[in-house]
This record gives C-alpha cells, sequence and structure tokens, in this order.
C-alpha cells in the first residue's frame, strides 16, 4: 500500500461506508438504514428558506454524520464567484456542521449564464492559476479546506498542456485542499479519452483523497455517458479495489442521481463496497 | 493559445446555440469526433432544464398535454438560466407565456403556469408561526374594533379567469383532466402552507373582499362592516365568524396589532 501514516496526518475524519441522501429514499433510510454510517447532501437542495426539505434535513442530521455536496460553485468559472451562492453555502454549513463541504472541479456556467452542467476545463497554467486562486478564496470564506471532485467529461481541448489528473493534483497542492476521487468518473473519462484509469490513480496524491464516490453510467454509441442512474459497473469495481489499494482507508458512498432502485438495492451495493475493501484494509495493516 | 475566458464563452455558445457549431477548442479523436462530443452537452443541457420545469409544473402539463413539450422547449431556447439552482428556473415561464406567440393569445396557459409557480415557491418558503383561536381570544372585547391582522407574508392570492385550480387538483391527485372552462368573472385563488403542507382553494366574492381589506390594512371594524354590505344583518356576523375561524384554522394568520 502507498500510503502511510505521516501522508494521512492532515485528512479529515474517516465515517465509513455512505450514500448520496435522496428524497426518493426518506423515509425507506429513516425507517431501516441498514450500515449506512453516514450520508451526503447535495447543498443546493437544502439552500432554501423553509418548508419541508430543512425538516427532513434535521431528522438525518439526528441520526447520520452528515456531509455537504454541491453542483453549482463554478469554481472554474471566469464569471466572479457568486457571494450570494456562498453566503448560503454558509449559512448552511453553520446549521448542520457537516464533517467536511465538497464541489467539483469544473465551471457550470459563464457571462451570467448557467448551464447547470459540469462543463470540464482546460488543463492550462492559466486555468490551474485561476482555480488555485478561486479555491483559496472559497476557504477563506468558508474558513475550512474543502473537497473538490473530477467530473466526467467527454470534450477535451487542444489548448491542455497537462493531463487531468496533473491538473487536479497541482490544484490540491497548491490551493491546499483536498480531494473526493469519483471512481465512475475516472473509468468514464478513461474510456471517453483513451487515458489509462491506472495512470490517473497513480497521478493522485494519496495524503489529499478524502472520499470516494462509487456509481454507475450509460453505454452510448461512441461514448460512455456518466448518467449516475444504474448500478456500480464491473470496471468501476475493478478500479475501486485499485483505489482502496493506492488510497487506503477512504469515506466512501454509493451515488445514485436518477432510476432510483428500492433503498435495499443501494444497501446491498455499499456492503458489496465494503466486502471489496475491508479485507484489503486488514491485509495492510 | 486561447485564454480561459474565451474558451469558456464559446462553449457555452456551442451548447446554447439552436444550431450546432464547434468551437475551435474542441478535439475529436478516435473513439468520438467532436460534433459528438459536444452533442453530449447540448443534449443534456436541454434535457435538464425541460425536465426541472416538469417537476414544477404539473397543472400545466395536463392542460396543454402534447403542446406542453414545444412550450418548454421554446421557453428554454429563449431563457438561459441564470439561477445557480435549476430548482428557479421555471420563475419565468409564466410571463414568457404571456408575451410569446401563440401562447399569449390563450391566457390560460400563463395563468395555470402562476398557479403551479405559486405553489412550487410555497413549499420552500420561509417558515413562520401563525396564531390560533386561543391567541386571538386574549385580546379584549373592547379594541377588536381596532385589530389589524396580518397574515402570513408566504401567502399568494392569484386572479383566474379559467378552471385553473380544478386542473392543478386534478394533476395532485392523478384524476382524470377536466373541461377548460372561462368564468363569468374573474376568480381568486388562494395559495399558501400551514407548517410542511402547501394549500390552494378558490375564495368566494365574500372572502376576497374582505381579505384584500386585511391586505390592505384595514381594521377588524371596517372588515365587519364590508361584511355587512354584502349580507343581510343576520348573516353577516356569523359569516364573518366562521370566516375568521377558517382562517386561523387554516394558518393565514400570523399576528395583529392595534392602528
Amino acid at each position: 500500500m502507498a500510503m502511510n501514516k505521516m501522508e494521512r496526518a492532515d485528512r479529515l475524519p474517516y465515517l465509513g461506508y455512505g450514500l448520496g441522501l435522496r428524497t426518493e429514499h426518506y423515509e425507506a433510510l429513516l425507517a431501516d438504514p441498514g450500515k449506512v454510517q453516514w450520508l451526503e447532501v447535495v447543498s443546493e437542495n437544502y439552500m432554501v428558506s423553509g418548508g419541508l426539505p430543512l425538516v427532513w434535513l434535521e431528522r438525518f442530521r439526528e441520526r447520520f454524520p452528515l456531509v455537504m455536496h454541491g453542483v453549482s460553485m463554478s469554481i472554474g468559472s471566469t464569471d466572479p464567484l457568486d457571494n450570494d451562492y456562498l453566503a448560503r453555502l454558509v449559512a448552511l454549513a453553520q446549521r448542520i456542521e457537516p464533517a467536511w463541504i465538497s464541489d467539483h472541479l469544473c465551471w457550470t456556467g459563464v457571462q451570467g449564464v448557467n448551464l447547470h452542467d459540469l462543463m470540464p476545463l482546460p488543463y492550462t497554467e492559466e486555468a490551474l492559476d485561476h482555480v488555485v486562486d478561486r479555491v483559496r478564496r472559497v476557504q477563506d470564506t468558508l474558513k475550512r479546506r474543502i473537497l473538490l471532485e473530477n467530473v466526467s467529461s467527454y470534450v477535451s481541448f487542444a489548448d491542455s498542456q497537462l493531463t487531468e489528473w496533473d491538473f487536479l493534483a497541482s490544484v490540491a497542492e497548491r490551493a491546499d485542499c483536498l480531494i473526493l476521487l469519483d471512481i465512475n468518473n475516472v473509468h468514464v473519462s478513461a474510456m471517453n479519452h483513451g487515458f489509462s484509469p491506472q495512470d490517473y490513480l497513480r497521478g493522485i496524491p494519496v495524503s489529499r483523497v478524502q472520499q470516494f464516490h462509487l456509481a454507475g453510467y450509460e453505454q452510448g454509441e461512441q461514448l460512455i455517458i456518466d448518467t449516475h442512474d444504474a448500478p456500480v459497473s464491473h470496471a468501476v469495481w475493478d478500479l475501486y479495489i485499485d483505489a482502496v489499494r493506492r488510497f487506503g482507508r477512504v469515506s466512501t458512498m454509493i451515488e445514485r442521481d436518477d432510476h432510483f432502485p428500492p433503498l435495499t438495492e443501494l444497501l446491498t451495493e455499499l456492503e458489496h463496497a465494503r466486502a471489496l475493501a475491508e479485507p484489503l484494509l486488514r491485509d495492510a495493516a | 493559445m486561447n485564454s480561459l475566458q474565451a474558451i469558456q464563452q464559446q462553449m457555452l455558445q456551442a451548447v446554447l446555440a439552436e444550431r450546432a457549431h464547434l468551437p475551435f477548442t474542441i478535439r475529436g479523436d478516435a473513439i468520438a469526433d467532436a460534433d459528438s462530443r459536444l452533442a453530449v452537452y447540448r443534449h443534456g443541457y436541454r434535457i435538464r432544464l425541460r425536465d426541472a420545469l416538469k417537476n414544477e409544473f404539473a397543472g400545466l402539463r395536463s392542460m396543454a398535454e402534447q403542446r406542453f413539450q414545444r412550450m418548454l422547449d421554446k421557453y428554454v431556447a429563449a431563457h438561459p438560466s441564470e439561477h445557480y439552482n435549476i430548482r428557479w428556473y421555471g420563475a419565468g415561464l409564466a410571463a414568457f407565456l404571456d408575451y410569446a406567440r401563440p401562447w399569449r393569445e390563450q391566457p390560460q396557459w400563463a395563468e395555470m403556469a402562476r398557479l403551479d409557480w405559486a405553489i412550487s415557491t410555497a413549499f420552500d418558503a420561509e417558515d413562520e408561526a401563525c396564531i390560533g383561536m386561543v391567541e386571538l381570544s386574549s385580546v379584549p372585547s373592547d379594541t377588536w374594533p381596532g385589530l389589524l391582522l396580518s397574515l402570513q407574508q408566504n401567502l399568494h392570492i392569484l386572479a383566474a379567469h379559467y378552471n385553473i385550480e380544478a386542473f392543478r387538483r386534478a394533476a395532485d391527485r392523478g384524476d382524470k383532466r377536466p373541461r377548460l372552462r372561462r368564468f363569468e368573472q374573474a376568480r381568486q385563488i388562494l395559495v399558501w402552507r400551514k407548517a410542511m403542507s402547501v394549500h390552494y382553494r378558490l375564495l368566494e366574492e365574500d372572502e376576497w373582499q374582505v381579505l384584500s381589506a386585511v391586505i390592505q390594512g384595514e381594521p377588524f371594524a371596517s372588515l365587519c362592516e364590508r361584511m355587512a354590505n354584502l349580507h343581510d344583518e343576520t348573516s353577516a356576523t356569523p359569516r364573518m365568524v366562521m370566516l375568521l375561524q377558517g382562517w386561523l384554522e387554516a394558518g393565514l394568520i400570523r399576528g395583529w396589532s392595534f392602528g
């Protein structure tokens, strides 16, 4: 195993095996959460003035450690940072005291228009400087380090000078932030761009990885589409094993965003993740 | 080399444009050509916005039937999203239907969209405490004429020239879609939230008149006077009491003061 105790000293607490909280599973999850140890909530869904979303959130907060996961920070955009968004994010964080806050290494809009998509960046020195500066400013505002997640992508830019993993690693090191490594997204982008997912894992600094996402995708005619609406694929489970070998004990969760199955199916997937990881972690101990 | 800003602006235009045009910065390869790669984002953008609207406009969906999809496509083409939360993308749909052809010629579409949106925004509006009969009973009887009632700030009253409330109710219940009907005189629909549940109902004419007087800050004596002008001597007072009880039970009143 590549990591050692010194390398992991500045990680946040280890939470175990969790799920992304979705309204479709609210009642089932409270009735029988199985072995779910923590929940990830989509920040924007709860950045509201009042009503039922916050009531449910409080119920889950009483039962589970929570982490906040956003989709709209647009950390890579050349538009100014959205101070209203950040103020609401701070307010939600003060309300639920999450173990950590994450968003994506991407941009979601520019010129005041929001594409509501996780748009990839060109991997240039200019983009790197830009993102690093913004991550530092966000971390100053939130008064904590954030996690950035690698996105699935379908385009690459002629201007790129770095690999995606070098870019992600450099952002994390220079801005002193942590990484949410979506194993599915590594696989999807690797297949779509023809790079090695193993090279990707090897390029990510062990000490920066705080969380794993596991999810499913849809095989298109030419490209793999990251739908997060299907069970985790065999290829992604294999890559997860490689990731556990490299990064060690990392808080892991199943992320399903559409075509929601009964909760029991997600709990089964989560137990599969545990069954794959725990023997490897015991062997390495 | 293109600047980051130039690349993002090109990508934005390429995603939004009605007809695909390729930004010169995107690379194709043996796995997929550049057009196919861009198409994933162009397609995804439209699907996401359309899906977000479908979730918020149950009444309009039922009323418009097969025209709903085209309506949403035109709105998406005309209105890029500007809010970080996709949930708020529907805020401009009623106004779009007010002015865009052919929908502006049939005002029931915009009316329906306005009711759907009022219901949607009431769902996660700010929480407000409400008072009940017990609290109001503590007001000394000799001070009632000057009593000013305060309504929930998140309550909406919408004018309806069509039976839009029936369309929304049928959609919510999964009932058969009603026939479109135009009222002889415009009616008013009240939308509010009590605790965590959103409610809506048509107002009777006398209730609307008295409720609008409350909104305009008229004291209780003036409300009773209005009611007396609408009903005969024997029924005005019981009707006023009945309305007040109904408002308290529905959680419409958040407090009182004196003018």
